[in-house]
């Protein structure tokens, strides 16, 4: 399985949209139905799955799936 | 071979309490769901024994304290109780519900015992259901309105041919897991470091009530120190009162627009009424922390495996008076978004620091007041039943750990609930009455002008 698309499967434990149906440009919020909980939850998870450290500013500026993904390949 | 887990921190949380205030009645979550509509009683009994096989958390008992105090859990395989039917359609509704109230205040005493109690229910007024009273420690609201929904879905599919509901998580599962995330070191030191940084920062907490600064100068007299900052707990009379009060669709709707346009949560506007509600009557204090329940409850598994996933976190801000009220919503949805990132951790032991670092009486705290903002209706969403009168309540446990908690929830027709439970022996209904009326006129005046102090606010309202 691709880095993106254990990234998805992650996501797709949050919401109803299946991994190759997530386009990167999906919000999080709007598309995805993502709460603040569910998002910062989300990343505890993203840390744990990946073995990263995510800074709290960063992260909190993300809105895509495409944003996350992209900070997920710079850690 | 059985298997034998931890209490979650969730899980701790409850049974701390129990343990602090000497009875399980503290522990207690009770609910009716009726239908105006005849039941095939044999039948929705065979579907209540069904969904004892399929959610795990009905199932799970906790052993005797071994020697050290600690209790374990685990999950029966088989529960195939009798589930009787209770009579009550002779009464009015208002008899029915204050004889389910008094089912509310029944306590689960033992180890190794079934801590939950179902019985089907013939109701007033035509309504059939049932009622259903467990300990805490196994669920919160959210896993019984997912429960009460997912029992219904197996009556419909059996009475009316409807899909079989899908399945849900396996409770098992989901508790290893979350005992696992519990004990990842690396996130543990993360979540210690974030709730051990806002102590550095901000120092020792600082008690608000309700009624005021008289409550902390009290305690203060009471233990001969000047300086304390935390107020003693009610240990002894522990009866509740309740109090609800509805905010009319129109108004709530103005509410829910406001966080919408703002990209602000539902909780943190609420979070921001109480606060400067206590600034208010404590002459302008600006450090207020109020316990804020969260929970966890955020992937499909989380969602459908029932358990108790509730949890308090305190959510401590200093904002001083000149700050607008739209900054203040901001700063206070910040602190809350942080802490939703390390709600993982155990806020037990945010306590326990607490009490190392400012030697914190014991029976003191630093919080009066609690919320629970709860987006789920208790309503059988279920196509076979949408035209179909429902009648569906929760009852108090009567026995409160906490000095007022307020339960914030949707109604049916599009207003909000406002539910203030309170601790007789510290407070009376006439402080819940203010309490309510200025939180909304701080609210109300908020969302109007955003851009007005807070100390203004607190002024004019």
């Amino acid at each position: 399985m691709t880095k993106e698309m254990q990234f998805k499967t992650v996501v797709a434990q949050y919401c109803k949209v299946k991994p190759e149906d997530m386009g990167n440009d999906m919000r999080f919020r709007e598309d995805l139905g993502f709460s603040s909980l569910d998002f910062m939850s989300f990343l505890g998870e993203l840390e744990d799955t990946f073995d990263v450290e995510l800074e709290e500013e960063d992260a909190l500026k993300i809105l895509t799936v495409g944003e996350a993904l992209e900070l997920l390949e710079k850690l | 071979m059985q298997e034998f887990y931890p209490l979650t921190a969730a899980q701790k949380m409850h049974h701390n309490w129990i343990l602090k205030y000497k009875t399980q009645q503290v522990s207690g979550v009770s609910v009716v769901a009726s239908l105006k509509s005849p039941i095939d009683f044999g039948l929705f009994k065979k579907c209540i024994q069904l969904e004892l096989e399929r959610y795990g958390c009905m199932r799970v008992r906790f052993t005797k304290p071994d020697k050290n105090g600690e209790v374990k859990q685990y999950i029966v395989k088989k529960d195939t109780r009798d589930i009787p039917v209770k009579d009550l359609s002779g009464m009015s509704m208002h008899d029915a519900d204050n004889l389910m109230q008094q089912w509310a205040y029944e306590t689960f005493d033992g180890d190794d015992i079934p801590l939950c109690d179902i019985s089907m229910l013939k109701l007033p007024e035509g309504f059939n259901g049932f009622f259903i009273h467990m300990d805490h420690r196994l669920i919160d609201s959210c896993g019984l309105v997912v429960m009460i929904n997912d029992l219904m879905q197996l009556y419909t599919h059996y009475r009316f041919k409807s899909a079989y509901p899908e399945d849900l998580a396996d409770y098992e599962k989901v508790l290893a897991n979350d005992l696992k995330k519990a004990n990842n070191e690396k996130r543990f030191a993360k979540d210690k470091k974030f709730w051990d940084d806002q102590l550095d920062a901000l120092g020792e907490p600082l008690y608000s009530d309700v009624k005021g600064p008289s409550v902390l100068e009290e305690a203060r007299k009471r233990h001969g120190n000047k300086n304390l900052r935390a107020a003693d707990i009610e240990l002894e009379e522990l009866f509740v009162a309740v109090k609800d009060y509805y905010l009319e669709p129109e108004p709530t709707k103005n509410l829910l627009r406001f966080c919408m346009n703002h990209q602000l949560s539902m909780t943190n506007l609420l979070l921001l009424g109480i606060r400067t509600y206590l600034s208010k009557v404590n002459n302008g204090q600006e450090d207020i922390t109020i316990q804020n329940f969260i929970s966890r409850r955020s992937t499909h598994d989380e969602w459908t495996s029932g358990g108790s996933r509730t949890i308090m976190f305190p959510c401590r801000t200093v904002i001083p008076l000149e700050t607008d009220f739209m900054s203040a919503a901001y700063e206070i949805q910040n602190v809350q978004n942080k802490i939703y990132m390390h709600s993982n951790y155990d806020p037990a032991l945010i306590e326990e620091e607490m009490r190392r670092r400012y030697k914190t009486p014991e029976n003191t705290t630093y919080e009066s007041c609690y919320l629970t903002y709860q987006p789920m209706p208790v309503k059988m969403e279920n196509p076979h039943l949408v035209n179909i009168p429902q009648h569906s309540k929760w009852f108090a446990n009567g026995a409160a750990t906490k000095k007022m908690y307020l339960t914030v929830s949707h109604t049916e027709n599009g207003g909000m609930n406002f539910s203030y439970h309170y601790q007789t022996a510290c407070l009376e209904e006439h402080d819940m009455e203010l309490l309510y009326y200025y939180m909304m006129r701080i609210l109300f005046k908020g969302i109007a002008e955003p851009d007005m102090s807070i100390g203004e606010i607190m002024e004019q309202v």
